[in-house]
């Protein structure tokens, strides 16, 4: 008990000094969001010592920028079960890496989501009112005791999640599957309820004619899934270019000078290979020798020198690969650049995706150090994967790969193309009603899309975004956006518009006339904005450091295995390993 | 499992067991400046005025305060408000009475949009003059029309009434259905048995979806520190009713809980120049309200449509 304690500590220690260390590009960044994450914090004491009035929020207006960051932000935490859902129920391989960079994001937004209602409250010295059992919680009358209880309970499903699975990783250990899989399957339907119950804050209030619409609730969801992963998609392709390593000139490994790169010697796999392998998958051990004759049968052992290529990116021969002794690197080259996906130790295997599919090599394995592969031929595999206990290790650790592939990538877009047609839709469907029922409630809307006697400050706001949107849309269905460059483009106008349809345009014209039909209009005070920045980089920070603890653990850089030597990142190198002649 | 490759080179100057002083001095600049600036940041908590001491931060919640602990908290009350004010006011705790449930009667036809009990309301309930928070809102309409889509708030002549205009003056509805109440996250704004929605305002946290959820706009915000002239601090308050507030809280019509709750009539009610405004218990049948409800032909609840059920009648003289 002690012992696993003292691990677990290790483990948050070592993960901790990681946040720390990385290249100027690393500290560069950090430096820019710890500088903006300090303006904010100095505007928020400013509103902490003075009140809201430093807002532009009224009694009029009583909700602003805060609340639709919220909102927003609830959106995106809730878009990371657009990865589970594929990869748990539909058993998309290529999604599965995203998983837990989406769980992260969504740890991320709910941090950022609570700070934003945090920053709204005008006593957050009486947060304690508001914790069940100590305070007084208005539980299920207040759709905002309901949000409280979603939105903390998402953020921890999330954490145990992404925290076990990593821990895993970080131990070499098989997951334990009804330590997280029934949590996956409460976090889908728990991700669908954040964002309803925080359209339900709104729908519910029947004196807000303008929010007070069935559709609301669906187009949270539909909006939040456009968001969601078109931000995965932006940050997946950060995290693909920071952890490229070697540019794709990279002599050894470039195909033209294939016929110069040393090819390691090889003799025959005899028994005692097997027995070395066994003594880091114990579940071989009880292999019966008949078995292990007609595994060995056709298998090679790869004596390596560091800088072997034991396998490349393309080829096709449906060989599997163990590492018996020393280290090996796998590298996939992605727009002329390589970039480390895993690094792999005694007892770990490569190659064996594609030569159980029959596909070409998505990457190339390179010796770090002296080492010794076994090499199988794919039936020998197979007979492998029917030991007892093995073909669950083997096929879970298949499963672990840190391969950003670009068909994720497209997986993501189509999630996003569907979503857009379904926002563009409902908000079409809103409008209709509206406008065509002609009754006293469009005020609201003919204020936002139209103005009303003179007052349109939010005009321009919605029209951007309807514009912003519909663009999107287009380039979503055309096949433009199949290239990165344009899924990119797409991407952002996709974040920036549907930002501003559930912040500015549907939070603040609520309040628009107020239920009085007075007109007052609001617009974010410079001190408000600038809390809201703060806000943003603090999330940032947090997804960057949690991203910098995954990375390396996800790719086997980071593990217990590897705890006695000094950090990899510490000496200063940055993202990449020390890779040493 | 050593690694042959990743062991420090034995040149490498940096003892592979702790820090070298150099790294040493550069973590402690990194921490320093870094302690700098977030105090920096902070600074302006200097002019924080309104932070809660101990006994205010751990107060209970009204319903959950023995009547000891009611007497402590009432007496802390009126030391801040002599801290603050100069002046010593009473601060009652004053419960409903028996067989009372308060309803409000406003003739329209009456009603002259003098905005005389706008005043008198900010008068008798201590609100903050700067900035403004008043608890009735009087609309001019035209004539014919309850459209508030239509109504002027701003409407300033020289002469009240003006030809062509009724006024409606909008406070707290004290609904028998509040929206306000069912939102409110940490139960800081309930129903009394006499029908009064009150505010504990030492338990709000300033959430303002009651605000939201209100249809007649009747709640209001302390956007800062209330400011009162010292002279015109009215000094007969009560804890639910209109001892001084706190920034950032909600606060609203009570009607007049400090008089009610005594046998007076709202402040409002008493300052009505044309007798437009009628108030008084629904339980019992003699009571100037139950008349005018059990008589006129015509009255409305505004927003009868939303299910609210208001205790605040408009009506007419037909």
């Amino acid at each position: 008990m002690r012992q696993a304690v003292r691990n677990y500590l290790v483990f948050l220690w070592r993960c901790g000094r990681l946040a720390f260390v990385g290249d100027w590009r690393y500290y560069t960044w950090m430096g820019v969001l710890s500088v903006f994450c300090l303006l904010g914090l100095n505007a928020y004491a400013r509103q902490f010592a003075n009140g809201l009035i430093v807002t532009g929020m009224s009694d009029q207006v009583s909700w602003g920028v805060y609340i639709a960051n919220f909102t927003f932000l609830v959106g995106v935490a809730a878009a990371a079960v657009m990865m589970v859902i594929p990869v748990y129920i539909y058993k998309n391989e290529e999604l599965h890496e995203l998983v837990i960079f989406g769980e992260l994001l969504a740890v991320a937004a709910i941090l950022m989501c609570l700070a934003f209602v945090t920053v709204d409250l005008g006593r957050p010295d009486r947060f304690w009112h508001l914790i069940p059992g100590i305070g007084q919680f208005n539980f299920p009358a207040s759709m905002l005791s309901w949000d409280v209880l979603v939105l903390n309970g998402y953020l921890l499903l999330n954490v145990h999640i992404c925290g076990y699975l990593l821990y895993c990783r970080y131990r070499g250990r098989t997951p334990a599957k009804w330590f997280y899989i029934p949590f996956v399957f409460i976090a889908i339907v728990w991700a669908v309820s954040i964002h309803t119950v925080t359209a339900f804050l709104y729908v519910g209030l029947g004196g807000r004619p303008f929010w007070n619409s069935a559709i609301v609730g669906p187009r949270f969801l539909a909006s939040a899934f456009t968001a969601g992963p078109a931000l995965i998609i932006l940050a997946m392709q950060v995290v693909r270019r920071v952890t490229a390593s070697a540019p794709a000139n990279d002599t050894s490994l470039s195909r033209g000078e294939l016929g110069t790169v040393q090819r390691p010697k090889s003799r025959a796999a005899a028994s005692s290979d097997l027995d070395l392998l066994a003594r880091h998958l114990p579940e071989l051990a009880s292999v019966p020798k008949e078995a292990r004759q007609s595994i060995l049968a056709g298998a090679t052992v790869l004596e390596a020198n560091a800088g072997d290529v034991l396998l490349r990116q393309g080829n096709t021969e449906q060989r599997a690969f163990f590492v018996l002794k020393g280290r090996v690197v796998v590298k996939r080259e992605e727009g002329g650049r390589f970039r480390i996906t895993r690094s792999l130790g005694p007892g770990e295997q490569f190659g064996e995706i594609s030569a159980l599919a029959g596909t070409p090599r998505t990457g190339s394995a390179v010796a770090e150090e002296p080492a010794l592969i076994l090499s199988l031929p794919v039936d020998s595999l197979r007979k492998l994967m029917t030991v007892p206990g093995l073909k669950k290790i083997i096929r879970s650790r298949m499963s672990e790969r840190l391969l950003i592939t670009d068909r994720a990538l497209m997986t993501l877009r189509s999630i996003v193309q569907v979503s857009m047609l379904i926002n563009v839709f409902l908000l079409a469907n809103e409008v209709f009603k509206e406008f065509y029922s002609g009754n006293l409630h469009v005020a609201s809307s003919k204020y936002l899309f139209l103005g009303l006697h003179g007052h349109h400050a939010l005009v321009p706001w919605i029209w951007t975004a309807i514009g912003f949107n519909l663009v999107a849309m287009v380039l979503l269905v055309l096949p433009v956006s199949r290239s990165l460059k344009w899924l990119n483009v797409t991407c952002v106008l996709c974040i920036v518009g549907i930002w501003i349809e559930k912040g500015m345009g549907l939070v603040i014209p609520g309040f628009i006339p107020t239920p009085l039909g007075e007109l007052v209009e609001y617009s974010p005070s410079l001190n408000e904005t600038l809390v809201c920045f703060g806000i943003w980089a603090f999330g940032l920070l947090c997804y960057t450091i949690f991203l910098r603890m995954a990375v390396p653990i996800l790719q086997g850089r980071l593990s217990k295995a590897n705890e006695a030597q000094p950090e990899f990142g510490v000496s200063g190198v940055g993202p990449q390993p020390a890779v040493q002649p | 499992m050593p690694n042959p490759t990743s062991t420090p080179h034995p040149s490498d100057p940096t003892p592979p067991d702790g820090l070298s002083r150099r790294s040493f001095l550069r973590s402690s600049a990194v921490v320093v400046s870094g302690l700098a600036a977030l105090a920096a940041s902070l600074s302006p908590l200097r002019h924080l005025n309104d932070f809660p001491n101990v006994e205010q931060f751990l107060q209970k919640y009204y319903k959950e305060l023995t009547p000891e602990e009611m007497a402590t908290v009432l007496k802390r009350i009126e030391d801040e408000v002599e801290r603050q004010y100069g002046l010593r006011p009473h601060v009652r705790d004053l419960k409903p009475m028996n067989g009372v449930e308060f309803v409000y009667a406003l003739n329209l036809t009456r009603c002259i949009g003098c905005r005389k009990c706008v005043h008198a309301c900010v008068a008798e309930n201590n609100q903050s003059r700067t900035p403004e928070i008043q608890y009735i809102r009087v609309v001019r309409l035209p004539h014919g029309s309850l459209d508030l889509e239509k109504a002027e708030h701003n409407y300033n002549p020289e002469m009240v009434p003006e030809k062509g205009y009724f006024y409606m003056p909008v406070q707290c509805q004290q609904c028998k259905n509040p929206p306000c109440v069912k939102v409110c996250p940490v139960h800081a704004t309930w129903q009394e048995a006499d029908g009064i929605t009150v505010i504990d305002y030492n338990w709000c946290i300033g959430c303002r979806y009651c605000e939201a959820a209100c249809p007649y706009w009747a709640r209001h915000f302390n956007f800062t520190s209330p400011s009162i002239p010292k002279e015109r601090l009215n000094l007969d308050m009560a804890y639910l009713g209109n001892r001084p507030r706190r920034q950032g809280v909600m606060e609203k019509c009570h009607f007049c809980v400090q008089r009610t709750r005594v046998g007076r009539y709202p402040a409002c009610v008493e300052v009505c120049p044309v007798g437009a405004r009628k108030f008084g218990n629904i339980l019992d049948p003699e009571s100037e309200v139950s008349y005018i409800l059990r008589t006129k032909r015509v009255f409305i609840q505004l927003k009868e449509e939303l299910g609210t059920s208001p205790r605040f009648f408009y009506y007419f003289d037909v």
